[in-house]
């Protein structure tokens, strides 16, 4: 099956009972523990798999990303599915000594590995490992200055309802960043990079993760993720105001940015 | 014209860590810039489209964003030659008063931020010792002095040969004094051309009164 064919098979998102996982549909409460599952196998190397698998282009992404938090010294950021830390590990300097990153990730493995790697940078006092479900923050109303969320929406069951979790959490003027993958603007480009992601990414995931099923379903889920304007829809129908994004190497990536009024 | 951020924060990237390599080897200028933390300077190119922030942290040390939200103590706007014509100018305060640079703001930072990073003297032979050792790191730290003083001044006097050559052999441009001589003509004619189109206007109007 071509790749063009198995990105038109699923209607997007979840509905009913089930939801999607990749190309497939699966029970809405199987999800989380399937995404458990790819993120346990794939934690250990994460990092270096992002440096291969972008040619090192997710660390501009991110530097972006962080110039549009605007985050000052002494604010408290949540950074959700912050996975192996990198984002916090550079809010831990920008906020300083008064402020408070939060380190957060349903995915004990992953953590786990953030947690180790940014004590090992030094990177410690102001920083805070919180293993939490995107979809239920248990964090208090009007409680944090700024969330970001990096390639980790996707892989949620209930998007809706995660984005409407940060909204509460926020106080009123924080802001929301997701970064994630969406859709090439340019038909050549969206060509080179559905081969990419379905031929060559499986292929690497397996030479050097050996497991090509995990960065197979990594591949897919950015397919049924929803493209730049449909996300930006869901933000503000979860209550963001003065919604924008902003498309990255080509549109492949976009970070939508959004104020709690 | 939108370019691609990821591209833009490629560029700023390598730029803001080649100035962190260049400090950390020139600890003058990494000190006179730490008395200039919280300082944030925007810089508006106009050609090509880009915006950058410098900003200045507690360390001393330089960022470059293209998205910022800190209260500026200055904005500079022009095309990116006016800003490669004050980096490289000897005399940048002049430069700045007449080139097209349009300035919003404190111009005593961003001239203070100039005269720093035009005047950082880099200690090469740190690294050179560091990675060669004593001997041989001085040796080539020595040669390479040698090299860039020769060619700095090959340089000069290749300018001043060929300045010369233009204008005294080809006479190919005429000499700035003339040239200065002849623009400061040309603007009082154009007073006098002024006055004289007033006067005209004047006559003009008592003519009218008189025929009525």
């Amino acid at each position: 099956m071509s790749t063009q064919d198995q990105r038109g098979e699923q209607p997007e998102s979840a509905d009913g009972d089930t939801t999607d996982f990749g190309f497939r549909r699966v029970k809405r409460g199987d999800k989380e523990q399937l995404v458990r599952g790819v993120f346990d196998s794939v934690a250990s190397r994460y990092d270096m798999m992002n440096d291969l698998m972008s040619a090192g282009i997710h660390r501009l992404w991110k530097r972006f990303t962080i110039e549009l938090s605007a985050v000052r010294p002494g604010q408290t950021v949540l950074d959700i599915a912050g996975g192996t830390g990198d984002l916090a590990a550079r809010f831990s300097r920008i906020v300083g000594a008064d402020g408070k990153v939060i380190l957060a990730d349903i995915n004990a493995s992953m953590l786990a590995v953030g947690r180790d790697r940014l004590i090992d940078e030094g990177v410690v006092g102001n920083v805070h490992t919180v293993q939490c479900d995107a979809q239920a923050l248990a964090f208090p109303d009007n409680s944090i200055d700024c969330i970001t969320i990096a390639f980790g929406l996707r892989n949620v069951t209930d998007k809706e309802k995660a984005l409407r979790s940060m909204e509460r959490v926020l106080k009123p003027g924080g802001r929301l960043l997701v970064l994630e993958f969406s859709k090439p603007t340019n038909p050549v480009l969206e060509q080179v990079y559905d081969t990419y992601s379905f031929r060559v990414l499986p292929l690497m995931g397996k030479w050097v993760a050996n497991d090509s099923e995990s960065y197979r379903y990594l591949a897919e889920s950015i397919r049924k993720h929803p493209d730049q304007e449909t996300l930006l829809g869901m933000m503000e129908d979860a209550g963001f105001v003065n919604c924008q994004y902003h498309n990255m190497t080509g549109g492949i990536v976009a970070v939508h940015r959004g104020i709690k009024a | 014209m939108n370019h691609d951020p990821a591209i833009i924060a490629g560029a700023l990237s390598a730029l803001e860590l080649a100035i962190a390599r260049a400090l950390t080897l020139a600890p003058v200028a990494a000190k006179e810039l730490e008395d200039m933390a919280g300082t944030h300077i925007v810089i508006e190119c106009t050609r090509p489209e880009i915006d950058v922030t410098i900003s200045i942290d507690e360390a001393g040390q330089l960022q470059l964003k293209q998205y910022s939200e800190e209260a500026v103590s200055t904005r500079v706007r022009g095309s990116a030659e006016d800003f490669i014509a004050l980096v490289t100018a000897d005399d940048p305060a002049a430069t700045l008063i007449n080139s097209k640079l349009e300035i919003i703001g404190n111009t005593a930072p961003l001239l203070a931020l100039q005269a720093i990073l035009s005047k950082i003297d880099i200690d090469w032979e740190a690294p050179l010792v560091d990675a060669l050792g004593d001997v041989a790191g001085h040796q080539l730290a020595k040669f390479l002095r040698a090299f860039f003083s020769w060619s700095q001044s090959a340089g000069k006097s290749l300018r001043r040969q060929l300045s010369e050559f233009i204008l005294e052999e080809g006479r190919l441009s005429p000499p700035n004094a003339e040239l200065e001589h002849f623009y400061q003509e040309v603007g009082r004619l154009g007073l006098r051309v002024d006055r004289l189109q007033s006067r005209i206007q004047r006559l003009a109007k008592r003519l009218r009164e008189y025929d009525q």
